[in-house]
């Protein structure tokens, strides 16, 4: 079953084209991975999908359900939760508050009960009562990701989760992730580490100059032309 | 079902307030009018400064124009009670509370789409707007102001003003600290962006926040036009009394529950002290001047921190005191 359909998107900033006639399918449960060089325009679609930015043409659809240019609390409402590139923690609050923050429009009723499990999944118990602003880089990916298992999305926009995140926590996010996965999940995940692509990813999608190049399998991407000149300056006729 | 709340143990804060309003409550059969006027001072600004601390402390827009709020409510009791209107004073209230919640609802619409020194200009100009009507409109007195009818009552004043206060704390610690509108409304405060990515309307959220941060001030200064029998545009619409309200929210603790209230206290003792002392002097504002830059530099939590750096010191001396007894053969 589809679960998101994004549609020749396009969004500029000036003369710059940084989402350029994108169009690909998710399916449920499926992980997808979007890699690019920097600058390619991933974190400007993640925000089109979230509702941060509006795209100038195109349409989102989640579920069937046309989202596009909704306000980005009205797409985590209908089940889009997202992470961001600079965690965006609620600095002034506890760890365990952050988490409690992210079910106040969905299950605040086992709020608590289910924050402490989230913690306690991601190894966080111990600095639960710590102001958020106080973790280190990689817990606060943790916490990102605490959020997002809080409220429990259909979808999952995941922006470099495991950027400089120590290889044992970063352990704790993929089985988390995997976890979710196995209970009907979806992901779309932002990833710059080739190994974690890899190993987590069900397809990968290559964007370059906010145009998708390529996608398919990692083994089918990595032989892709397109992607070796995108990442290597290789030029496709070579 | 186990739904979160913050803000510490709600039977020992909502404890205290009961315990401080029973206290106060004997004030009247143990001194004189003269010191029941000053806890009612106290009680006033302790709640206007409350209501600051909503839109500031908790949701982290600066209003510059807190003020307006107070003298919508001042000059809604004080219309409707002149001998033409001849309302029942406590009809009054709820009246200013909905004029002044319904301004902020206006205003915030488009303002609170504002950051930073913006939102602060925006509402400075409300209370500057707001002075200039009711110093050319007529039904407001003009710059003559307006009277209200006099009741020669110190403690029913007082009572009045220490339970509006009490009430506003209540609500406010409810709503803020126990209430998932707090978390919304912290989450804005922290992250507005992140906070839309949570399924917040943030929007909605901080219309709410500054329609009750407004109901507070209008409702005392409608109590506080009663009192003391006359205002005009300068005495409830002046900006010093923004000035005041931020200063007292400072030095007591900014986003804490109890700061506004410590803050107003320990002003509004010295401001009265230096008055008692050296007359009608402009050396409380130098003196406020010097508060704010220690606070700022030693204190910046303000002075709920106080009891929080005890505790720790205490901890410290414990510990140290721990040491030297293992330490000692």
């Amino acid at each position: 079953m589809t679960v998101l359909a994004v549609d020749d998107l396009f969004r500029s900033f000036g003369g710059i084209h940084a989402v350029d006639g994108v169009t690909f399918d998710v399916e449920q449960a499926e992980i997808v991975g979007i890699i690019g060089p920097n600058g390619s325009g991933k974190s400007t679609l993640f925000n089109l999908l979230t509702g941060v930015l509006k795209p100038d043409a195109g349409t989102i659809s989640l579920f069937g359900r046309n989202i596009t240019g909704l306000a980005a609390f009205r797409i985590a409402r209908a089940g889009l939760g997202r992470t961001f590139q600079i965690p965006a923690l609620f600095v002034n609050m506890t760890v365990r508050e952050n988490l409690w923050t992210a079910a106040v429009q969905f299950d605040w009723d086992n709020a608590r009960a289910d924050a402490d499990a989230v913690l306690e999944r991601l190894e966080l118990t111990h600095v639960a009562d710590d102001l958020a602003s106080t973790l280190s880089g990689g817990q606060q990916r943790l916490l990102e990701m605490g959020r997002v298992l809080m409220q429990n999305p259909k979808v999952a926009l995941l922006d470099e989760v495991a950027a400089g995140v120590h290889p044992r926590l970063r352990q704790i996010m993929l089985d988390a992730i995997r976890g979710l996965r196995d209970a009907g999940t979806t992901f779309l995940v932002i990833e710059h580490d080739m190994e974690l692509a890899q190993d987590i990813c069900d397809r990968i999608i290559v964007m370059d100059a906010g145009k998708i190049v390529a996608q398919g399998s990692f083994e089918e991407i990595s032989h892709d032309p397109h992607v070796m000149e995108a990442y290597l300056g290789v030029p496709t006729s070579e | 079902m186990s739904r979160p709340a913050s803000g510490g143990n709600p039977y020992l804060n909502l404890g205290v307030l009961v315990l401080v309003v029973a206290a106060l409550s004997l004030l009247p059969m143990m001194t004189t009018p003269y010191y029941i006027r000053i806890a009612t001072g106290i009680a006033m600004w302790a709640g206007i400064a409350l209501s600051w601390n909503v839109i500031c402390g908790y949701a982290g827009y600066i209003s510059f124009g807190h003020v307006a709020f107070f003298g919508i409510g001042a000059y809604t009791t004080a219309i409707l009670m002149q001998p033409q209107h001849d309302w029942n004073f406590w009809a009054t209230l709820p009246v200013a509370a909905v004029i002044a919640g319904a301004v902020a609802a206006l205003v915030g619409w488009p303002a609170l789409r504002l950051k930073g020194a913006y939102f602060a200009i925006a509402t400075w100009a409300l209370a500057e707007a707001v002075r200039e009507l009711t110093t050319i409109l007529k039904f407001t007195g003009g710059s003559g102001g307006l009277t209200t009818p006099i009741r020669n009552d110190d403690n029913f004043f007082f009572y009045t003003m220490l339970a509006a206060a009490a009430i506003a704390f209540a609500v406010c610690y409810v709503l803020l600290e126990r209430s998932r509108f707090g978390f919304r409304v912290k989450a804005v405060r922290d992250n507005e962006i992140a906070a839309r990515a949570q399924g917040i309307n943030t929007t909605l959220i901080k219309i709410e926040a500054f329609v009750l941060s407004a109901i507070i001030p209008a409702v005392l200064g409608g109590i506080n036009a009663y009192w003391i029998t006359f205002i005009n545009p300068q005495s409830v619409l002046n900006t010093i009394i923004t000035d005041q309200l931020v200063v007292m929210v400072l030095v007591g603790g900014l986003g804490h529950a109890w700061g506004p209230a410590l803050g107003a206290t320990a002003l509004f003792l010295l401001q009265e002290q230096l008055r008692v002392s050296y007359g009608e002097t402009t050396a409380y504002i130098i003196i406020v001047g010097a508060l704010v830059m220690a606070v700022v530099l030693f204190l910046p939590d303000g002075l709920v921190s106080l009891a929080r750096r005890a505790r720790r010191m205490r901890l410290v001396r414990q510990l140290i005191g721990r040491t030297r007894q293992e330490a000692t053969p």
